[in-house]
């Protein structure tokens, strides 16, 4: 059951968004989150969907996993879209009983902020579908870099961040198997009442943490004896550089943020 | 029959880019009794396998029928089945967690609901058969040293006093002296009268102490019978990445080269044997 988390949940593929620069992607994907705040109309939306659709289907991932991730957040969607047709009441009166009053206006709101939601999670799903953790992380510690200067840590950040990563996925199959082990001596994990299920987790929580202390000093170990001695002065394998394609990437989003802008001006819909 | 498998099938993150068959088309049949060796390279299904034996993994196209039981019924009492199944995974000493080495064996036998006294007794058998000392009892399992955590972490399942114990890879990791004496252990436990599965991609172990193979490759169950019918494929297993025992080896090479040593040798006693009745004699084509 474990096993169907998907976290880093990068898709290999070999497409033009692929070999993006991650710094590149990075910045796209904030711009595109800015130009969904930007837009105040379904005109802009529809451009973005078509610019968020369009960069998917180029990149090979499955269309099904970009709307993977909206699953978590379903209830929050069906809630603000629900707030915003009862309580926005602008706009022609569809209909109406009781104290409830559904009009134009509202379901209009309601259906815009809904939009706004997905649109921000599909944006944004595009860049961890297509990115590598470890390329993300490269490309977070070169974009923090400049803060650096200002006592930031930005290459501890980045580092730790690589290490979580690379963890999470070791760590989910450990608790995986010492669940199995416990289970295989009798352990209930699934019923019983609230105190009971918590105290059904030390056998298994206890283990997963005194392996994670062993992991963490084998890593320490590990990374002493290959001399690392932090950020400072250290070369890198693979040098991130802007190229053509990136260019272009910047352009596509330059232009989209033209034609939302000119589509909250003079198609107001 | 204590365990009985029939066209089980496994399939890893059904639907996913990551799809991948575990196990395919698996059947096979385990006796009261018996020492059985599961033998496959990494990532051919065994560990997959064993999950099924006591219904921690369910739900796949086939049956698994313990003492008569389909754990692929939703009815199952898994508790009893649990029971009757114990399972030791690979490093069980990573599964330890309790403050006193007692408490820890304590914890399967607790989860049976049984009484307070005859948890107590268990215990205290369960240290004994694998060779714990009674002054480790009050210890923090977390102080022992590896070796010893591992009996723990068998103890604890033997006190839930199953009739079939399946160890995974009980002796990874261990040095060679205590890799002898973690098989020989067993080897006690079978004949206390225990069924034992055990879960090995060591040739020699598994020819050494089992009465019957199973060689696992792609989730397919590529030979089977006993060590010597198993060996005797020797250039198959090792295009499978698998390896027979050096005496197995050498017992092939010599009979290669014309010397009179039946297929079935493969202990180490039994080749020495062979050996000395061939020295003066010649090569038989001769």
């Amino acid at each position: 059951m474990i096993k169907n988390v998907t976290l880093g949940q990068y898709f290999p593929g070999d497409s033009f968004v692929h070999k993006l620069d991650p710094r590149t992607k990075l910045l796209a994907t904030i711009a595109l989150i800015a130009v969904v705040f930007v837009s105040n109309g379904f005109a802009g939306f529809v451009m973005i969907a078509a610019f968020v659709l369009l960069t998917a289907l180029s990149t090979g991932v499955h269309l099904k996993f970009l709307f993977k991730g909206l699953k978590p957040i379903m209830f929050i969607i069906i809630f603000t879209f629900i707030l915003n047709v009862f309580f926005q009441q602008t706009g022609e009166v569809l209909v109406q009983f009781w104290v409830i009053k559904i009009t134009t206006g509202g379901l209009r709101m309601a259906t815009f902020m809904a939009a706004r939601l997905i649109l921000l999670v599909v944006a944004s799903q595009l860049l961890t579908l297509t990115t590598s953790p470890i390329s993300l992380t490269d490309g977070l510690e070169s974009l923090m870099r400049p803060a650096s200067k200002l006592g930031f840590p930005a290459h501890e950040i980045a580092m730790m961040m690589s290490i979580a990563l690379r963890f999470i996925p070791t760590l989910m199959d450990e608790a995986d198997k010492i669940m199995k082990a416990q289970k295989a001596r009798g352990a209930n994990f699934e019923t019983g009442n609230l105190i009971q299920r918590a105290k059904a987790m030390i056998p298994l929580l206890v283990p997963l943490f005194v392996g994670a202390f062993r992991r963490a000093d084998e890593l320490a170990l590990a990374m002493d004896a290959r001399c690392y001695r932090g950020g400072a002065g250290r070369t890198r394998m693979n040098q991130l550089k802007y190229g053509t394609r990136d260019l272009i990437a910047a352009v596509a989003i330059v232009a989209l943020f033209v034609l939302v802008i000119l589509a909250n001006r003079f198609c107001p819909f | 029959m204590p365990i009985e498998i029939k066209h089980l099938t496994h399939t890893y993150m059904p639907g996913s880019p990551f799809e991948a068959r575990a196990l395919n088309d698996i059947c096979l049949t385990i006796n009261d009794g018996e020492f059985i060796g599961i033998i496959g390279h990494t990532g051919s299904g065994k560990s997959t396998l064993i999950s099924y034996f006591n219904g921690l993994e369910r739900g796949a196209s086939g049956a698994v029928l313990v003492n008569g039981v389909d754990l692929s019924d939703k009815n199952a009492d898994l508790i009893a089945v649990r029971r009757t199944v114990g399972l030791v995974f690979q490093y069980p000493e990573y599964q330890l967690f309790e403050e006193t080495v007692e408490k820890d064996i304590a914890f399967g036998p607790t989860n049976l609901g049984l009484t307070p006294e005859e948890v107590e007794r268990r215990v205290v058998h369960a240290m004994h058969l694998v060779g714990l000392d009674p002054s480790r009892a009050k210890k923090s399992p977390f102080d022992l040293s590896g070796g010893q955590k591992r009996r723990v972490a068998i103890a604890g399942v033997l006190a839930m006093e199953p009739s079939i114990l399946v160890l995974d890879e009980p002796a990874a990791g261990l040095d060679p002296a205590g890799r002898h004496e973690m098989l020989e252990l067993i080897s006690d436990i079978h004949e206390s009268g225990v069924t034992i599965v055990m879960v090995s991609h060591s040739m020699d172990d598994v020819g050494r102490y089992c009465d019957r193979l199973f060689v696992l490759s792609h989730g397919e169950i590529a030979y089977q019978g006993t060590p010597a019918e198993v060996f005797v494929h020797g250039e198959e297993l090792n295009k499978i990445g698998l390896d027979v025992p050096e005496c197995a080896k050498l017992a092939a090479r010599l009979r290669k080269a014309g010397f009179d040593i039946p297929q079935d040798a493969y202990r180490m006693e039994d080749v020495a044997g062979y050996i000395v009745k061939n020295i003066g004699k010649g090569r038989s084509d001769r």
